[in-house]
């Protein structure tokens, strides 16, 4: 039974989240803070989180921070606006996906469910990329001197989906449905801000991507 | 009725004022002038005839045979005729006397014996003729002046009134140019400035420069008229956007309690199922129309930055109609591509140009069936997107209303329909002019409606 944890200050959608997720079959912790989710999360190893942008103390970015240093697990953040500066935060401070209230339950467990059922592709082949080295079926990227580069799961995917197809571009569409697991809803900027995030750790200078590199009106294609 | 040109009216009122005020100065002065010079010369003339009629008496009385001398020598001293009349016979003149010059009526009164003054027009030329009756050796002296200078002086005066009144006529107009700059500029800043605004323009104001107090006013309250009306579209809109955000956790709420009675929808009785459907469609329609509304307040308010790409065009177009198809849950409408499109790239913000097209075939799924086709073609310089469908298609008279808010076309009526918003056609004409096109309705080849986005190329091929 998968474990989720709904951070979320109004009582009545803390509530009613939580018996749709039972309903589903989610064993389901919920809180109404930041600094009590981060807590639960500590001594209940969710597999996935529910974050709302506006809590009242710790900020629903800060929440989203704290759980992602100490966990790879799969964060939705839930946001009042849908201004793009805000779902670029919320995706900066470490979440994998975010919806806007209001949102439909149905396209928010499809979402969660999707997360839960990616498994990092395992039988993909290990490549170089100048000084990293890319190596699937442990799930890492090592420098030449052994030590190991962080890459969250979905940043992770992106580069190994990107290499599996041998140089061909993927839309972000294409990359949506790949990576994220869904295949009718998502927002492109969920990629392209993913795609940025990935620059800053694996581009030698990000500005100038030589390795993930942008094709116009198109998507994106991983040079090696 | 025809309009007439304030600027030309205030030019005509000022011209004329001018011409009347300088023509009746000119009148006036002249006629004033020319009696007083008038009769100065008269007053010198009669002084005159009188002494000469003096010296011709005392020439009769001492020596009578050198009166023709005499009177010679007058003419020459004083540029005037003098003849010398007794009992009705001429008994002499000067040599360029002419005894038609003095009347029969002036003869008469003098030989009555009253010295009479007359003035004449004798072929053209202004006379002055004196006549003084010497009785005691019975005769009349006649003197006859020409008025040749005073005319001439006055001719003269009747130029310089005549230049002078085309000068202050000129002036006038000056004047009324003057004027006219300092009224009618003003008005017509205004008029820009309101056209300007009407056009959505809200930020515009009026400059307020060193001008007259009047115009001066004119520019503040004009001012303050336009940022009273941008502040209370401005609240509008807010109110708008505050419903909808506060509407927000409730419907979250709700939304998500309903699906968890749709988990338990076998334990509920037929009646309950049947209202628990009703209210699952009815609550999306709700979540629709707030999620729209609170797009269309954040469109009006500016919130939205646009992130302009220049872009592959039907790759940008294939991209977002499937990406509509899906996210709708809808038949994806084929895109056609007309052999002359070529390559094009247009700039786009191309979440908003996804939008437009997800409501364009939202809209062709809701009232017309679905879209039958997306075609594209190249009309001049422009890139047209066309979403056909096969449906009723758009009477002429509601082709620009479709796009008002909550409009409801005949379609909807006839059918029944209220499951759109009425809110999507509105953000599509919002976010195709956010992003420099324009979008129109149509007939589509299969007798549908087609919905036509233009969008200017940037450049012909890709790179």
């Amino acid at each position: 039974m998968p474990r989720i944890l709904i951070v979320e200050d109004d009582d009545h959608i803390r509530t009613a989240l939580r018996l749709m997720f039972e309903g589903e079959g989610f064993s389901v912790d919920d809180a109404p803070t930041g600094e009590l989710g981060v807590a639960l999360f500590a001594r209940m190893a969710s597999d996935v989180a529910i974050v709302d942008v506006m809590l009242p103390g710790m900020t629903g970015f800060q929440t989203c921070q704290a759980l992602r240093s100490a966990s790879d697990l799969p964060i939705v953040i839930v946001s009042a606006r849908d201004e793009t500066v805000d779902v670029v935060l919320g995706l900066e401070s470490g979440a994998d996906d975010y919806v806007t209230k209001p949102f439909v339950p149905e396209e928010l467990l499809a979402r969660v469910r999707a997360h839960l059922r990616r498994r990092p592709d395992k039988s993909a082949n290990a490549f170089q990329m100048g000084e990293l080295r890319v190596i699937p079926d442990e799930g890492v990227v090592r420098y030449r001197d052994g030590s190991e580069l962080h890459l969250t799961s979905t940043e992770f995917r992106l580069l190994t989906d990107l290499a599996s197809v041998n140089g061909r571009v993927l839309s972000r569409e294409d990359l949506l449905e790949r990576v994220w697991g869904y295949d009718y809803f998502g927002d492109s900027r969920l990629v392209d801000v993913h795609i940025r995030r990935l620059r800053m750790k694996i581009e030698p200078d990000p500005a100038s991507p030589t390795y993930l590199v942008t094709v116009r009106g198109t998507g994106y294609k991983l040079v090696l | 009725m025809r309009q007439r040109s304030l600027r030309l009216r205030l030019l005509i009122t000022f011209g004329l004022g001018a011409l009347i005020v300088s023509g009746l100065a000119a009148t006036l002065t002249y006629a004033g002038v020319h009696r007083v010079l008038v009769n100065d010369q008269r007053q010198t003339d009669l002084r005159q005839a009188y002494v000469n009629a003096a010296l011709v008496r005392s020439t009769l009385y001492t020596s009578p045979t050198q009166l023709a001398n005499e009177l010679n020598a007058i003419q020459r001293a004083t540029h005037s005729n003098v003849l010398v009349q007794t009992h009705h016979q001429w008994l002499s003149k000067s040599t360029g006397a002419a005894t038609q010059d003095v009347s029969r009526k002036i003869v008469r009164k003098v030989l009555a014996g009253d010295p009479t003054e007359q003035i004449r027009n004798v072929n053209g030329q202004l006379i002055f003729v004196v006549g003084v009756p010497i009785p005691a050796v019975e005769t009349q002296f006649f003197e006859v002046f020409k008025l040749n200078s005073l005319e001439n002086t006055l001719r003269t005066l009747l130029l310089v009134l005549g230049f002078g009144a085309l000068v202050t006529f000129l002036l006038g107009i000056a004047g009324g140019l003057w004027v006219t700059r300092r009224t009618v500029r003003p008005l017509e800043r205004v008029s820009l400035a309101a056209a300007a605004i009407a056009e959505g323009n809200l930020s515009t104001r009026l400059q307020v420069t060193r001008a007259d107090r009047e115009v001066q006013q004119l520019t503040e309250s004009f001012n303050e008229m336009v940022s009273q009306l941008v502040e209370r579209l401005e609240r509008d809109a807010r109110f708008a956007s505050d419903v909808s955000h506060e509407l927000r956790s409730p419907l979250t709420t709700l939304a998500t309690t309903a699906t968890v009675l749709q988990q338990h929808r076998d334990e509920l009785s037929p009646a309950g199922q049947a209202s628990l459907d009703l209210l699952v469609a009815d609550l999306s329609i709700f979540q629709s129309l707030v999620r729209d509304l609170l797009e269309m307040a954040r469109t009006d308010a500016g919130a939205v930055p646009l992130v302009i790409e220049t872009v592959a065009g039907v790759e940008l177009v294939r991209q977002s109609v499937r990406s509509a198809a899906r996210r709708q849950g809808i038949h994806e409408p084929p895109v056609e591509v007309e052999a002359s499109v070529g390559d094009p790239l247009v700039s786009v913000d191309r979440r908003r140009f996804e939008r437009a097209i997800t409501n364009l075939i939202d809209n062709a799924h809701y009232y017309a069936g679905g879209a039958t086709f997306v075609r594209l073609n190249v009309d001049g310089s422009q890139f047209a997107v066309n979403v056909d469908d096969a449906g009723t298609g758009v009477a002429l008279e509601e082709r620009d209303a479709v796009f008002e808010r909550f409009f409801r076309g005949r379609a909807a009526h006839d059918r029944g329909l209220a499951r759109g918003t009425g809110l999507g056609l509105a953000l599509v004409r919002d976010h195709v002019r956010a992003i420099g096109g324009s979008i129109q309705v149509l007939e589509s080849p299969e007798g549908g409606a087609r919905f036509q986005i233009l969008l200017p190329i940037t450049a012909e091929e890709a790179p």
